[in-house]
């Protein structure tokens, strides 16, 4: 069968496709908020002093990223319900994705946080900051220049992740081009035209991570000074190992 | 490198005129710590009192920075007990005497009373100058922005960078920074100072301009606890001049006395590598 634009581009700008692409980017996003609030969560458990929030936050990151996120999804649709927890497809689906996100984002919150320079620890807690003010005012607004780049890569594997949420028929845009395929025997077509709003969108999000990186990135401070000329200064000390 | 630097400070020594101090400010008691098996304080006890200038000097490795992060509660302690400013730093007694650790934070409450100044600056390089400064009293002790700034511009001119409010650390020298590190210890209004080797990480020529701010602060009453080796500025500055030896004080004498005539065969020998 040859190849047909004509079926191409029904399928690539067709209301079917068009609706897909739609729950792929509204699921993609609430997915990844909730993941990372619950991934932030569990960072915190694993810093914690305290034995039991610690277990849990390691059990929890063991669990969900040493199984396959396929197999998380399902038992989350239909294993759940045997003990009386009835979800439907779109609550599984958001719910498999953000906890699996959670589990990676943690460790991201976490490595962040920890690569934050001990003697800004050492001087907040001089100045007499308690533990919340010194997350808020001192450590996190540093650790999140280190966390935006892994953050910006983990929306982007989220957009093509949720094309795993079809195996329990969420209409994604995954399940809607298979479906495509089958009703009309087009299936390259078909696929080729998932594949370039796929591409659309990841690319898109690239380009507004690289424009947050680029603003997260930048030296503290005012990049130059009036006159446009980078600061004549030596950057030295502590501040050397900041920027 | 230790006494050039003072060279263009024309301020005379102290040594010989004791001030007058007031009461014991900070008492530390027969205090222990190791770090694993590592025994770093031996049995310290050392009293300053108000006002007075107090310089440690030891080679590296001798406990000097822990018995001063000590101080601060930077580092809990195995034995012994510190009072400063009159908070039992770190720990409360239990009614039959024995030490219960604080929460956080209770200690964060203590450690504003002192102020504490490192080797290396650790200024707060997302925030600028200004922010720096009155972060800790607008945030953490409830100050108006406007009196927090106007108090910071005055310790900043008092630091002889008036003119930097506005900008980043990472715009400032070494020498720069640490003298927003002392504005901004400043700015809590601390009854006490400790600085831990405030000058190591500078080169020479920006070593004077810190050394004289401290100089400026100490003749000002500030009660003062200093690690260095800048014995130019123990001569001009320290009522007492101790020296650490392995976790231990092992000499205690008013800097004349110190330098010209010290009791402890490790002293001798201190002085000899760095005069
Ligand atoms: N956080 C820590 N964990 C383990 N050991 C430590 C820690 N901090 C210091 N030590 C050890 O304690 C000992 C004393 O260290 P300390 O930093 O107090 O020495 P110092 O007199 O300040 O030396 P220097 O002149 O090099 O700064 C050293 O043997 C050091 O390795
Ligand atoms: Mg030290």
């Amino acid at each position: 069968m040859e190849f047909s634009w004509e079926h191409f581009f029904r399928f690539l700008f067709g209301e079917y496709m068009l609706t897909g692409v739609w729950t792929t980017l509204w699921l993609a996003c609430v997915a990844m908020l909730l993941g990372c609030t619950l991934g932030v969560v569990v960072a915190f458990m694993k810093m914690s002093r305290y034995w039991a929030p610690r277990q849990f936050a390691n059990l929890f990151i063991w669990v969900w990223r040493g199984t396959p996120l396929l197999v998380q999804m399902v038992i989350i649709y239909t294993v759940l319900p045997l003990f009386g927890l009835k979800l439907g497809v779109i609550s599984s689906a958001i719910l498999a994705l953000s906890l699996h996100e959670a589990a990676y984002f943690a460790e991201i919150v976490r490595s962040g946080i920890l690569s934050v320079n001990k003697g800004q620890t050492d001087a907040s807690l001089a100045l007499g900051m308690t533990w919340p003010q010194r997350m808020r005012y001192v450590i996190l607004p540093q650790a999140t220049r280190i966390i935006i780049p892994p953050l910006g890569n983990q929306f982007t594997l989220m957009i093509k992740t949720t094309s795993i949420a079809s195996v329990i028929s969420m209409e994604e845009l995954f399940r809607r081009t298979q479906q495509l395929a089958q009703f009309e025997f087009r299936v390259l077509e078909a696929y080729l035209g998932a594949a370039c709003w796929y591409l659309l969108m990841t690319t898109v999000w690239g380009e507004i991570q690289k424009r947050l990186e680029a603003h997260y990135d930048r030296p503290f401070g005012p990049l130059s000074d009036d006159d446009g000329k980078k600061p004549e200064r030596p950057v030295t000390g502590d501040a050397a190992a900041q920027v | 490198m230790t006494m050039d630097s003072m060279t263009d400070t024309d301020l005379p020594p102290m040594a010989g005129k004791p001030r007058d101090l007031g009461p014991p400010i900070v008492v530390i008691q027969n205090v222990q710590k190791a770090f694993g098996s590592n025994h770093v304080l031996r049995d310290v006890s050392l009293t300053v009192r108000t006002g007075e200038v107090v310089v440690i000097a030891g080679r590296s490795g001798s406990g000097k920075s822990t018995l001063l992060r000590c101080i601060d509660h930077l580092e809990t302690i195995d034995g012994g007990s510190i009072t400063a400013c009159g908070n039992l730093m770190g720990y409360r007694r239990d009614t039959g005497g024995k030490l219960i650790p604080l929460g956080d934070g209770k200690v964060a409450r203590q450690r504003r009373e002192m102020g504490m100044v490192f080797q290396s600056f650790n200024l707060f390089p997302h925030l600028s100058v200004l922010k720096n400064i009155t972060l800790s009293p607008v945030k953490i002790m409830g100050e108006s922005p406007a009196k927090a700034e106007a108090h910071a511009r005055e310790l900043l001119a008092r630091v002889g960078l008036p003119d930097k409010a506005d900008a980043y650390p990472a715009q400032l020298s070494g020498g720069q920074q640490q003298r927003v590190a002392i504005a901004r210890a400043l700015a809590m209004r601390p009854k006490v100072m400790l600085f831990d080797e405030p000058t190591s990480a500078l080169d020479p020529e920006m070593i004077s301009e810190v050394l004289d701010v401290m100089t400026d602060l100490s003749r000002q009453g500030m009660t003062m606890i200093v690690v260095t080796h800048e014995m130019g500025f123990a001569r001009a500055a320290a009522d007492r001049v101790l020296l650490m030896h392995g976790g231990e004080i092992v000499e205690e004498a008013p800097p004349e006395e110190f330098f010209t005539n010290p009791k402890s065969e490790h002293t001798r020998l201190f002085l000899s590598k760095i005069l």
